[in-house]
């Protein structure tokens, strides 16, 4: 017996079981919803935490995305973490605001309460850029709540590339460009994830899509078409992450069976050296830490802040080759709700709505995990992925059923 | 196509080179002489071997696009657009990779491996910006790789 403990691997100890994510909920979602963003947070709290079987009492951890400072966008951020913990009359043992290193949401509570810093820690976020686009006659510049651009965006938006469509939009050129892709082959993922968002009454659009329609809409930054880019919602979303030890107490709780979020490359937009290939050490660190492989997925919330996005990760996690995604997705029935592999089944971002960073995510893989899916339920889901981001930060993570 | 619609950079003390010596027309990385690496952005220490004492060399191209994108959208009240936006690389600069405007051409002519050379036009708060010249477009289209 060494004395020494190994690193975690697929047999080993990993510290994201001591922790099990036990609510999820979220406010009214729209377009534009006529409450402050606060309220709104507090709707998805209060929601969450019972959905988790808990009362507000119980919790003892705070978190949110992003956290202080002047957001980059209108609407960006909203609820002010020491202002919740005021309203709701709190003691906190682990507190976290922030953007970077935030691979997914439930990454560091889950952290905090396997180290014993909480038990139960609730991490919201809160969107009100629907209202924010509406105000300004349109989706606003990103940078534009300050008088100049600072870190990476200071060689981004003096150029023009004002917003993370720009900024993404040359990694679909290069992905295009490399594997010989055609938008319209790519199309088949806002279609297919319209038709699930269809099923889904929270979603911000359910109308039908079709790859016509696609086709035919106005280009914002080439190639990426309007419905290639997420919809800028109000909303808000909270996630119980507790101590599996609290597990008796909580009416659903679903477990993290594994997680990782590995930046490899240069982190920012235009520098990261490969933009065909995104996600990749991260979904590589995962797997190491599972003995469950692509083909025991059974339901995918893969991040799409654009369509690009979700086809990182589809090759990233291995769900198929790289450079293959077109023909994976083309037809919309792999990622259907009765395919092989159902993506983004509330819609994902791209018609759910732009609840950002994993959030909404996160939230559907749950319901789909515990059954509580409605009209958009994957019979039999006991795995599902979760992936956020990709570029300059990247989470990854495999739930499982209880 | 004017560019000065947009946001300006914050200069800082690793910035503040390369913006002065944009002003002039002349791209600028930072070179380590210890270790012959060059690097943008600026970040005053080597990325390969870490030594602070770094040099200024300038680019001169010309450089190939290594990804682009035309933008139809306008993010900001008096945006011209479209307008493409292209990322640059070039011989001799391993790991340099500079974004700007692309002139010389049509945006929708630009693609991946678009030969270009060096340029600046004026940008938003009266700062140089990186304007890149289709090699292709040559000086009947009137864009010379000329300083603004």
């Amino acid at each position: 017996m060494s004395a020494v403990r190994p690193v975690s691997t697929a047999a080993g100890d990993r510290f994201e079981h001591r922790a099990v994510i036990s609510g999820v909920g979220q406010s009214a979602i729209g377009r534009q919803i006529d409450r402050s963003g606060f309220q709104l947070a507090l709707d998805a709290i209060l929601a969450a935490v019972d959905d988790a079987g808990l009362t507000v009492d119980d919790v003892d951890g705070l978190a949110m995305f992003p956290g202080g400072g002047v957001a980059n966008l209108p609407g960006y951020s909203g609820a002010n973490l020491y202002e919740v913990q005021d309203a709701l009359r709190l003691t906190t043992r682990w507190r976290q605001g922030q953007v970077e290193g935030m691979s997914l949401p439930f990454s560091a509570p889950a952290a905090a309460v396997a180290t014993g810093q909480a038990r139960h820690v609730v991490v919201y976020r809160t969107v009100k850029e629907g209202s924010a686009a509406r105000r300004a006659g349109g989706r606003p510049a990103y940078g534009s709540t300050k008088p100049e651009a600072e870190g990476p965006l200071a060689w981004l938006l003096p150029v023009g590339m004002l917003s993370p469509v720009v900024q993404i939009a040359p990694y679909a050129t290069r992905y295009l460009h490399d594997f010989g892709v055609t938008r319209e082959q790519l199309a088949w993922i806002p279609v297919t994830q319209r038709a699930h968002a269809a099923r889904n009454p929270d979603a911000a659009y359910r109308s039908p899509l079709t790859i016509d329609d696609y086709l035919a809409a106005r280009m914002i930054s080439t190639p990426m078409c309007l419905f290639d880019c997420d919809v800028p919602v109000d909303g808000a979303t909270a996630i119980v992450v507790s101590t599996v030890d609290a597990a008796p107490d909580l009416r659903a709780p679903v477990r993290i069976e594994a997680m990782a979020g590995v930046i490899d490359g240069r982190p920012s937009w235009d520098q990261w050296e490969d933009m065909s290939r995104v996600g990749h050490a991260t979904a590589a660190a995962l797997w190491a830490r599972t003995a469950l492989g692509p083909g025991d997925v059974d339901v995918a919330q893969l991040y799409d802040g654009f369509t690009i996005e979700a086809v990182w990760w589809l090759e990233a996690m291995g769900f198929c080759g790289v450079g293959e995604a077109a023909a994976f997705v083309e037809g919309g029935k792999r990622i259907g709700l009765d395919g092989d592999l159902p993506l983004n089944t509330w819609g994902g971002q791209l018609s759910g709505g732009r609840l950002h960073a994993g959030f909404g995510h996160t939230a559907e893989a749950v319901r789909q995990l515990r059954g509580e899916a409605g009209d958009r339920q994957v019979a039999g889901a006991e795995v599902a992925a979760v992936t956020n981001v990709g570029g300059y930060e990247a989470g990854a993570a495999l739930l499982t059923r209880w | 196509m004017d560019a000065t619609i947009g946001i300006p950079p914050a200069v800082t003390e690793e910035t503040a080179p390369f913006w002065a010596a944009a002003a002039e027309g002349r791209l600028v990385v930072e070179h380590c002489p210890a270790c012959g690496t060059d690097a943008f952005p600026p970040r005053g220490i080597c990325r390969r071997c870490r030594s602070r004492a770094l040099e200024w060399v300038e680019v001169t191209g010309p450089g190939q696009v290594y990804s682009y994108t035309v933008n139809h959208q306008r993010w900001l009240p008096d945006l011209e657009v479209p307008y493409a936006v292209v990322l640059v690389e070039f011989d001799g600069h391993p790991g340099v990779r500079v974004p700007g405007r692309l002139r010389g051409c049509e945006p929708d002519a630009a693609t991946v491996g678009l030969p270009v050379a060096v340029g600046f036009e004026p940008g938003p708060g009266g700062q140089a910006i990186p304007s890149f010249v289709a090699a292709t477009a040559g000086v009947a289209a009137g864009a010379g790789p000329a300083a603004p």
